[in-house]
Order: structure tokens, then C-alpha cells, then sequence
């Protein structure tokens, strides 16, 4: 699959992010996530599988698009995070409205 | 000449803010590798003002300003594209010009216009005595080198103005507060961060604050002046959670429309009796350090600010013996380390020294020294004396 891609998994749609999701990939994502809210019914999944790297504004990113797709009734959800973007969202707390779900199966499951 | 295209081209370039700055080393390199690839004797990053042309840099040319009259570079910048002059005996627009009839004797001139905001600010421009000519391939490297010189100075204008707000934020020197050795410094990252810290005496002691603002450049700084100046008035009359809650409110529409957050450590220091009132906005790197050896990680359960608009950050209590230090830091200085414990670990040792809170501080600095991170570093420590 390719950066950005999206897919559409009985309802919900699941993107997938960057390698770094950085200041330049950011941006990016936020846009993909904010349009996905809109065009569906607000339920977004966030791959993480082929992220190794998250920053700040990556993390901006994700808690900017969870905030769009609260306010249109739905939610995001990240999946198959891996071991750096656990650490930033342990360390920031952040985990605790981005809950990581092992796989996209397992975030898309039970909305 | 249209004098409102000329207003707009005059507004681009003055918004730079680099005429007549000091001289600067990344103009300076540039000028000397053309010099070097072009074989000329002269080069120069020419500003083009109202009535004169300002080098920003320069080689073979001396640094005097040239009244635009009799600049070549006066003609570069009212066309569109490369002004090549192989032969200025031979060109009618130059041959009678000063600069061609004496000193310098320019023969051959080469020109290409610096844009900022769409428009013609300057050139950067090469110059010799004798007649040439460019190749096709040399006319596109002089393209590509003005290209590279057009970043640096659409760059500095943005970054200067940053630096300049995040270095107003920063204390000038620590306050004076008996039992208490305090020191704090912010290393920022050339597209500075959001780093600030701030300190103020507040009822009950010393407030100390370190905060990390998400983004970069002129946005990054531009949050963190509110939430420092909000903090800031809030904790002269408020308890530090209320003080947390009122900035977190104040703030909340400016970090939702930035898609930004702040992560923060906040505590309060009694120097009497070492109690440490504190709260964790989703900061985690507090450490209290014994001079004997041990640190004691503050808990930080509590999101950034701005990232859950229900979040509150109820305060919690420690207490620093005499002679152990409170180190805070930014995640810039994570970045050196491989893992948080290992970066206590070495803070740990580092405490065992004996060291005063400015030295601290800067061992701490640099051990972050030799990364490669885009991010600022900040590192505040205070340190309880000995009794």
C-alpha cells in the first residue's frame, strides 16, 4: 500500500501514515484525515504499521484529526504503532486518548 | 519606471529585514564558491534598494554601497530572467557607464534576479574585467546558486523573527531567592521550536516553568508568548492547578486553530522547607536529583495542553531535601539518549559531582551536543543549598 493510502473497511476508513510522520508528512495527513471525516461518517482508523518515526507535529496531526472527527460525531483510532510512536505517546500521556490498537482489524472492530 | 511596482518590489525587500545587516557567513560561502566555479574576480549578493544597490555579500567589490544609476544590477532586477553582458565596451546600455570607463573596468557582467514574495529583490551577480561569456550550463548553475541564496534569504526573515520572540521570552537572569541556586538555559534549533522557561516569585516561593510548544518557527513562538504570558498573570493569583486550567482555557481556540498542543511542567518551591507543589501537563521529563546518588522521576499522568478540552491537572506534592536539585528539560535533550532511563541514569550521574545549577545545566547542554535533532533543547535546574 502507499503512503496515504486509503482504504475502507466495512464503514471505516483506515489511512495509512508515513515513515516519519514529521513536520513535512504532517500536514499531509491532517488534510487526509480531515477530508475522510468529512466524506464518511467521521470514523477514521490511522495505520501506523509503516511508521517509524513520529514528532511533534506528527503527534499534532493525529490529535488534530481526532479532534475533527470527535466534533463530526465519529473517531480516530491508531493502529499497529510501533516501538518510538508508543514511547512519545506513553511519555506525553497521549495514550490515553490515543489508545494503540494492535492492528487495523482489531481499531476497526467494535465502533 | 512604474513607481507602484517598484513600491511592492521595495515592500518585498524591506520585509526581509537584511538590508544593512551585518555581514553574514552563509551569503559569504556562496559568493566564494561562485567565485571559485566561475572564475571571476568579482562576485556579489546585491540588494537592490530604493537609489543604491547594497551588497549582502561580497568578494573583489569592497562593500561600499553603488548609487543605483550606475548599478548593472539596477537593470537585472527590472527584467525577468539572467542579465548577461559578455562585452560592456561593446553594449550600448553599459558602454559609457563609470564602472565600465574606470575602476573597476567591468567588462563582463552576469546577473540573476533574487526573488522574495514574487518579487525582484537583488541579484546575485558575477562581475570581470575581461570580456566572457557563460555557457549554457554555467547559466544554469548561476540559476541554481541564486536559487539557494533566495532560500537563505527568504529563511532568515522568518527565523530571525522567531529567534527574536523566543529570546524575548526567556528570562535575563534568575531571581535571587535564599536557600535556592537556580539556572536555566534554551539552546534553540535553527527553525526554533516552541521551547520557553520562565520563573517568578509567586506566594509560597519560586514558580519554575518548562514548556515544549508543538510546531516550529514563528507560530510555535507565537503560542508560547500566550501561554507564558497567561501562566504567568494566573499564578499571581491562583494555586499552580487553577493557574494550569485558567491558561489551558484562555488558550484553548488559538492551539485548536494551530493544531498545536504545549506539553508544560509547572512547580512551586518552598526554599524554607524544600516542599515542591507541581503539576505535568504531558511534559514527563522532571527529575529531583540526590547529590549522593538517586533520582526520583515525577509522575506525569496529566495530556499536553490543548490536546482534551476535560483535562485538568490536579497538583502533587514532593519534597527536596537539601543539597538535591529539581532538573527539568525538553524532549530536545531526550533526543540524545536512547531511552528516557537512560537519560536519568546519566542526569543521576551527573548530580553525583557536586555541581553548582549553572554547571549542571551546561553539562547537561552538552551532552546533547553532538545530535543531529531539529528540535530546541532547554535544560532549567534548581537546586536546594545545603543547609
Amino acid at each position: 500500500m502507499n503512503e496515504y493510502e486509503t482504504q475502507v473497511h466495512g464503514g471505516v476508513t483506515v489511512v495509512r501514515a508515513p515513515d516519519r510522520l514529521d513536520m513535512v508528512a504532517a500536514p499531509k495527513l491532517k488534510q487526509l484525515v480531515d477530508r475522510t471525516v468529512q466524506e464518511g461518517d467521521g470514523r477514521v482508523v490511522v495505520d501506523l504499521g509503516g511508521t517509524s518515526f513520529v514528532d511533534s507535529s506528527g503527534l499534532g496531526a493525529l490529535i488534530g484529526g481526532l479532534k475533527t472527527a470527535r466534533q463530526a460525531g465519529g473517531d480516530l483510532r491508531i493502529a499497529a504503532a510501533g516501538e518510538q510512536v508508543t514511547m512519545v505517546l506513553r511519555l506525553t500521556n497521549l495514550d490515553r486518548i490515543l489508545k494503540p490498537h494492535p492492528g487495523v482489524e482489531d481499531a476497526a472492530r467494535g465502533w | 519606471m512604474d513607481t507602484s511596482a517598484e513600491a511592492e518590489r521595495l515592500r518585498a525587500l524591506r520585509d526581509l529585514a537584511v538590508l544593512d545587516a551585518p555581514p553574514e557567513d552563509r551569503f559569504d560561502r556562496v559568493v566564494r564558491l561562485a567565485q571559485h566555479v566561475f572564475d571571476v574576480p568579482m562576485v556579489a549578493v546585491n540588494l537592490v534598494d530604493e537609489d543604491r544597490v547594497v551588497p549582502h555579500a561580497q568578494v573583489g567589490l569592497g562593500s561600499g554601497d553603488i548609487p543605483r544609476s550606475v548599478a548593472f544590477c539596477s537593470t537585472t532586477v527590472q527584467g525577468e530572467g539572467q542579465l548577461l553582458v559578455a562585452d560592456a565596451q561593446v553594449d550600448q546600455r553599459f558602454a559609457s557607464n563609470p564602472l565600465v570607463q574606470q575602476d573597476p573596468h567591468i567588462r563582463f557582467y552576469a546577473g540573476q534576479p533574487l526573488r522574495a514574495a514574487g518579487q525582484n529583490v537583488g541579484t546575485l551577480c558575477l562581475l570581470d574585467s575581461r570580456p566572457r561569456d557563460l555557457t549554457a550550463e554555467q547559466s544554469r548553475m548561476l540559476r541554481d546558486l541564486a536559487q539557494w541564496v533566495e532560500n537563505e534569504l527568504t529563511l532568515s526573515q522568518e527565523t530571525v523573527q522567531a529567534r527574536e520572540v523566543q529570546r524575548r521570552l526567556l528570562p535575563s537572569r534568575a531571581p535571587d531567592v535564599p536557600g535556592l541556586d537556580l539556572a536555566g538555559r534554551c539552546v534553540p534549533a535553527r527553525d526554533v521550536g516552541g521551547d520557553f522557561f520562565d520563573w517568578q516569585r509567586v506566594e509560597g516561593g519560586l514558580q519554575v516553568v518548562v514548556a515544549d510548544v508543538m510546531g516550529k518557527g514563528m507560530t510555535a513562538a507565537i503560542l508560547a508568548a500566550g501561554v507564558r504570558a497567561v501562566l504567568r498573570a494566573g499564578s499571581l493569583f491562583h494555586d499552580l492547578a487553577t493557574s494550569l486550567e485558567r491558561t489551558a482555557t484562555s488558550m484553548a481556540d488559538d492551539l485548536d486553530g494551530a493544531a498545536s498542543f504545549v506539553t508544560l511542567f509547572a512547580g512551586r518551591l518552598d526554599p524554607g522547607s524544600g516542599d515542591l507543589e507541581y503539576v505535568d501537563a504531558g511534559h514527563g521529563l522532571a527529575v529531583v536529583l540526590s547529590p549522593t546518588g538517586g533520582a526520583r522521576r515525577l509522575v506525569s499522568v496529566g495530556m499536553p495542553v490543548g490536546a482534551d478540552p476535560g483535562e485538568s491537572w490536579p497538583a502533587r506534592t514532593e519534597r527536596l531535601a537539601p543539597g538535591e536539585a529539581l532538573l527539568v528539560v525538553s524532549d530536545g535533550v531526550l533526543d540524545a539518549f536512547e531511552t528516557a532511563e537512560e537519560a536519568v541514569a546519566e542526569a543521576e550521574r551527573l548530580a553525583r559531582r557536586g555541581l553548582r545549577a549553572d554547571q549542571l545545566v551546561e553539562a547537561v547542554l552538552e551532552r546533547t551536543s553532538h545530535r543531529l535533532s531539529p528540535d530546541d533543547v532547554t535544560v532549567v535546574v534548581v537546586r536546594r543549598e545545603q543547609d
